[in-house]
């Protein structure tokens, strides 16, 4: 299995939109971690992810995915529930940038769209998204695995295998 | 980062806002998941839905520990909770809440028995991190609730009679909690049902009208003895709504799974938010009161706490006027002046089965109460009776009046009030504590039938 089948068009295009995004990871004792990102990107043809993360948030979280206890992470839709969970082993951490800027934006704009129809104002969905640039940190990451994570009694089906076994 | 108090954070348990939850798998992958109900249990512990068979229940067994992120759906700030799971728990007070809670909000999409909680599982409170962040100022918490509870309770103790007490209850909640759509259900123990004997803010008052134990929201809040909450339909709809489509994409081959039929309840035809609380006295239920609104959200966990003490001194009050001593009761009253009879004849029929009665073909009631109306028109063709006394009543073998916790006032307002709302020529009239009239304007013809 490649990491180009892994998503579907509608996946990779739910992620580039701009959704809400969760991550998570353990430490050696098999803690888990877990924080809201702020922020996400997508390639084109899927192979390539990238979230932000407020650091004052998230400091076991990204230590955690430092010392390589791998990520998991969920995009999910707020008004549907559509949800998408990506699995990898590794992911490179590095500060944001000026440039990440217009991105992080964008996210704030289509999070705001979003919650706005589950009853929850602009202002709200800024407060919950600050993201000052010199406390972000873009987690970098290849998804080697990913699930249909809607809930309900699919939710965990594999995405990209030839044939999908709950 | 502070760690503030779970009793701090209860307005993010409320639900507003799905938790996630992270647990780690014993290979060491960690997996994240939303999760519908994250519930405040006490100040050291929370119970979260357990719902499928899934990675995350796969995850919790093998290794207990967990993290939970919160959020405040007011101020927008963060909280994580660090959890150890302890164990499941299917049935009880706690799994009971929970999963009316869900069928609530199943009941709206036909997801009943799909959308079903298989249990609660408990877990400890490690440690709870207040998440950096800017946030919103937080709105000032509602003052002068202790001020309201006083109000209420100034009310309740100085009613002097049952009917007196429940409506003074029911304008206590509407005119001090804002509360506006309410009914008082009485537990019949023996018939393992609910009824109703008082109501407001309904377009019908529903008095009569039963509700079997353990049924929907009311039901389970008597059978289990704890305040059932759903404060959210509209949001959680939404959950079930994808949950049903992800049902209808990949379940043509599991017919067990087609979605089931809604829990029908009573009351608003649309209710957003409800609230049941049980009636306790001396550790027995006594019955049942319950609010409910047409908006989202309408009663938060300060509402439950106001609304438990309220239904705490309603139950003490009520158990306290039902059992008050018959040698309180005063002399009869004067013989009054007998109703002029008057008009067409009105053929009463009793159907001893259930007790019911019938007035020219028109239900009135059933069971005790009808059996009591029964009782008193026999005593009134027969005997030209009109002067009753409870004291009889609970005598009277006819009426099979259970031994202990009779409600037989209860059962006399109920009476009372069907007569009132049927309007037939005859009423039932107080005439002083554990004494009652009856009053008939017209000709009466019974008719018994065939038990």
């Amino acid at each position: 299995m490649t990491a180009l089948k892994l998503l579907s068009p509608e996946h990779i295009a739910m992620v580039d939109r701009g959704v809400s995004v969760i991550v998570a990871s353990r430490d050696a004792a098999l803690r888990p971690s877990v924080m809201r990102g702020v922020g996400s990107a997508i390639s084109a043809d899927g192979t390539r992810v990238t979230v932000y993360l407020r650091r004052s948030q998230s400091r076991q979280l990204l230590q955690d995915i430092e010392a390589g206890g791998g990520l998991a992470v969920v995009f999910s839709e707020p008004p549907t529930h559509r949800t998408l969970q990506l699995k990898a082993r590794t992911a490179t951490l590095c500060p944001a940038s000026p440039a990440d800027l217009p991105l992080l934006q964008r996210y704030l704009t289509s999070m705001q769209h979003e919650l706005a129809q589950v009853g929850y104002g602009p202002d709200f969905a800024a407060a919950m998204l600050c993201a000052p640039l010199e406390d972000v940190v873009a987690v970098g990451f290849i998804p080697e695995q990913a699930f249909d994570q809607t809930p309900g009694p699919r939710a965990g089906t594999p995405l990209g295998a030839p044939t999908a076994t709950p | 980062m502070t760690s503030p108090s779970l009793h701090a954070i209860r307005p993010c348990l409320e639900g507003a806002i799905p938790a996630v939850m992270s647990t780690c798998a014993s290979d060491g992958t960690p997996n994240v998941a939303y999760i519908s109900q994250v519930v405040y249990v006490d100040e050291d512990h929370v119970a979260l839905s357990f719902q499928f068979f899934n990675k995350t229940r796969e995850n919790i067994l093998a290794n207990p520990r967990a993290s939970v992120l919160v959020l405040d759906p007011v101020t927008a700030r963060f909280y994580r909770l660090h959890l150890h799971y302890l164990r499941t728990e299917t049935s009880g007070a706690l799994f009971e809440s929970m999963k009316a809670r869900l069928a609530g909000i199943a009941s709206h999409n036909g997801m009943a028995d799909v959308f079903r909680l298989k249990g609660s599982d408990v877990y400890a409170v490690e440690h709870i991190d207040a998440i950096d962040g800017e946030g919103l100022p937080s709105v000032p918490g509602r003052t002068g609730l202790l001020h309201r509870l006083r109000l209420c309770s100034e009310r309740m103790a100085a009613c002097t009679g049952l009917d007196e007490l429940l409506q003074g209850a029911l304008a206590c909640l509407r005119d001090a909690l804002g509360m506006r759509h309410a009914m008082v259900l009485m537990l019949d123990t023996p018939a393992q049902r609910l009824y109703t004997v008082a109501s407001c803010g309904y377009a019908t008052s529903g008095v009569g009208s039963e509700i079997a134990l353990g049924h929907g929201v009311i039901g389970v809040a008597a059978r289990e003895n704890t305040p059932v909450r759903i404060s959210h339909m509209t949001h959680a709809a939404l959950y079930s709504h994808a949950m049903r489509s992800s049902l209808q994409a990949g379940t043509a081959d599991d017919a067990t799974l087609a979605p089931g039929t809604e829990i029908p309840y009573p009351g608003l035809p649309a209710p957003h938010s409800q609230l049941a609380v049980p009636m306790v006295a001396a550790g027995r239920v006594l019955g049942v009161l319950f609010v409910e609104s047409p908006q989202d959200l309408a009663f938060d966990f300060e509402d439950e706490d106001m609304l438990v003490a309220l239904a705490g001194h309603l139950g003490a009050a009520i158990d306290l006027l039902q059992t008050a001593p018959e040698a309180s009761e005063t002399a009869p009253s004067p013989t009054a002046q007998a109703p002029t009879v008057s008009g067409a004849t009105v053929r009463v029929r009793h159907y001893p089965a259930n007790d019911s009665v019938f007035i020219n073909d028109d239900y009135l009631i059933k069971g005790v109460a009808g059996a009591i109306f029964w009782k008193l028109l026999r005593d009134y063709t027969q005997a030209g009776r009109t002067e009753f006394s409870n004291r009889e009543l609970r005598l009277d073998p006819s009426i099979r009046l259970p031994d202990v916790a009779d409600n037989l006032e209860a059962r006399l307002l109920l009476l009372q009030r069907r007569l009132q709302e049927n309007n037939p020529p005859m009423r039932i009239e107080k005439t002083g504590r554990g004494r009652f009239r009856l009053c008939v304007a017209c000709p009466v013809l019974l008719e018994e039938l065939p038990g």
